[in-house]
């Protein structure tokens, strides 16, 4: 019957090519019994119109084909909702380091202009969508991979087969050490005010009035400047925000923000200290210096080192109150993990 | 077609996916062709699509569930399948475990009748 075998070519050409021969025959088999008995019930041949509504009913040739593939997915249910979580993680990190470069270039460079601000968000789609392709790219390989057994699964879902229910964050309404544990808006305000510090701080090099205010005007025309350790220090303090920004982003995004941050505190105290011990580290004690030391050397050479020694001075004690209060939170995380071993020991 | 019945397709379309698999699978302790497999489900009231049975055998012979050999029977090739070792092992399995979800939901069925009289 041509009918047919021009609905088994159009089958054939949806099948892959490795077991065309193989399927087609055992499918012309199949039909070829079938439409016998179908002729031979009516005791004459199916006229065309019969014939085609038969093939119609067996459904459209690619559809046909279709049920001969194995299942196919570019990312498969076990591997989804680790690439969902990681790609809100990457979108979250992704702007996060964005926007940073962004007002580093903005604002810090020489090229602040409101149309430069405009230009930065209107790439924000285009530098998402590119994170978004990389995600799913990467992902799309570890599905072949995992689907091709050239790695095994158990590897990647093995976080979520070691978690503990210990790890769960706290109901809102329980309170965590006395203490009311902090609600999503809070920790959300956390965040962005955390992100509008940065830019900030961010700004105040070029813009000295944005710490000192009208002192910035004093600071330019007297005869003092700030030694260059201070950059290193500056820069030292971004880090520092940027890091914490970036935590307290990860919690929000994972929903952990009403766990303690006992990690935290420890870890932003004892990094906190780097600054601290940069600025102490300067040779004699030289964080200010004279803007024309030949010139004002005579003048002001005695008050600049009463100033460079209270400076020295106030950061030293900024420094022991650091180390006291790191070595408090130290103190209290090991007295905590004591009270719980003895706790699960009864 | 309305929501209503497109969610009861897909709920009918799952609920019977299993439920052919189980009763292929019992077709072919005894040795048969797609065509005459098709012929005796639609004999006991299972009629199921030339589209969805053929693939579906060749699914369970990948799974080692079937044996199949082609073979010449009326002046034609026909590819006849079987229960493999494997197949008949896990067929009971499977078959124990519907008459368990069958005893198990006409309980629950029936409690609920007795309880709404």
């Amino acid at each position: 019957m041509e009918l047919l075998d021009r609905y088994l070519e159009a089958v054939r050409k949806h099948l892959p090519w490795q077991r065309q021969d193989d399927i087609i025959a055992e499918l012309r088999a199949n039909l070829e019994a079938q439409l016998e008995e179908k002729e031979a019930a009516l005791g004459r041949p199916l006229t065309k119109e019969e014939a085609e509504d038969w093939l119609k009913q067996l459904g459209a040739p690619l559809q046909m084909a279709a049920h001969y593939q194995p299942q196919q997915y570019l990312i498969g249910p076990a591997i989804f909702p680790v690439y969902w979580y990681v790609l809100k993680m990457a979108f979250a990190w992704c702007m996060i380091i964005y926007s940073i470069v962004t007002v580093v270039q903005v604002f810090v460079a020489q090229n602040a202009s409101p149309s430069a601000l405009v230009e930065a968000v209107l790439r924000v789609p285009a530098v998402l969508m590119t994170t978004a392709a990389w995600v799913t790219l990467v992902f799309a390989a570890i599905e072949y991979a995992v689907t091709h057994s050239w790695v095994n699964l158990p590897v990647m879902v093995a976080p979520s087969a070691s978690w503990s229910p210990g790890t769960l964050a706290p109901l809102a309404n329980q309170a965590d050490h006395g203490k009311k544990p902090r609600s999503y808006s809070q920790a959300l305000a956390e965040v962005v005010f955390g992100f509008l510090f940065l830019i900030w701080l961010l700004l105040i090099p070029r813009n000295p009035w944005l710490l000192i205010g009208p002192g910035a005007l004093y600071l330019n025309a007297s005869p003092y400047h700030l030694a260059p350790i201070w950059l290193q220090f500056f820069w030292c303090i971004v880090a520092l925000n940027v890091l914490q920004l970036g935590w307290r982003s990860e919690k929000l995004l994972r929903g952990t923000w009403q766990k303690p941050r006992t990690t935290e505190r420890i870890a932003m105290s004892a990094l906190g200290l780097i600054p601290l011990v940069l600025l102490l580290s300067v040779r004699d004690h030289a964080t200010i210096l004279l803007k024309h030391p030949a010139l004002d050397q005579a003048r002001y050479g005695a008050a600049l080192d009463s100033i460079n020694l209270w400076v020295y001075r106030s950061v030293l004690l900024l420094c022991a109150i650091s180390v006291l209060q790191l070595s408090w939170e130290l103190g209290r995380m090991i007295l905590n993990a004591y009270r719980r071993r003895v706790a699960a020991g009864r | 077609m309305t929501l209503a019945e497109n969610l009861f397709e897909n709920l009918r379309l799952e609920l019977r996916r299993g439920c052919l698999t189980l009763a292929v699978l019992a077709q072919l302790r005894q040795e048969r062709y797609g065509y005459t497999l098709r012929k005796a489900l639609a004999d006991h009231g299972l009629v199921i699509d030339e589209s969805t049975l053929y693939p579906l055998l060749r699914r369970l012979e990948a799974q080692g569930l079937l044996v199949s050999e082609w073979r010449e029977e009326d002046k034609r090739n026909k590819r006849f399948y079987r229960l493999s070792s494997d197949g008949e092992q896990i067929f009971n399995q499977l078959l124990q475990e519907w008459q368990s979800i069958n005893t198990s939901i006409h309980a629950t069925i029936n409690a609920n009748i007795d309880s709404n009289l």
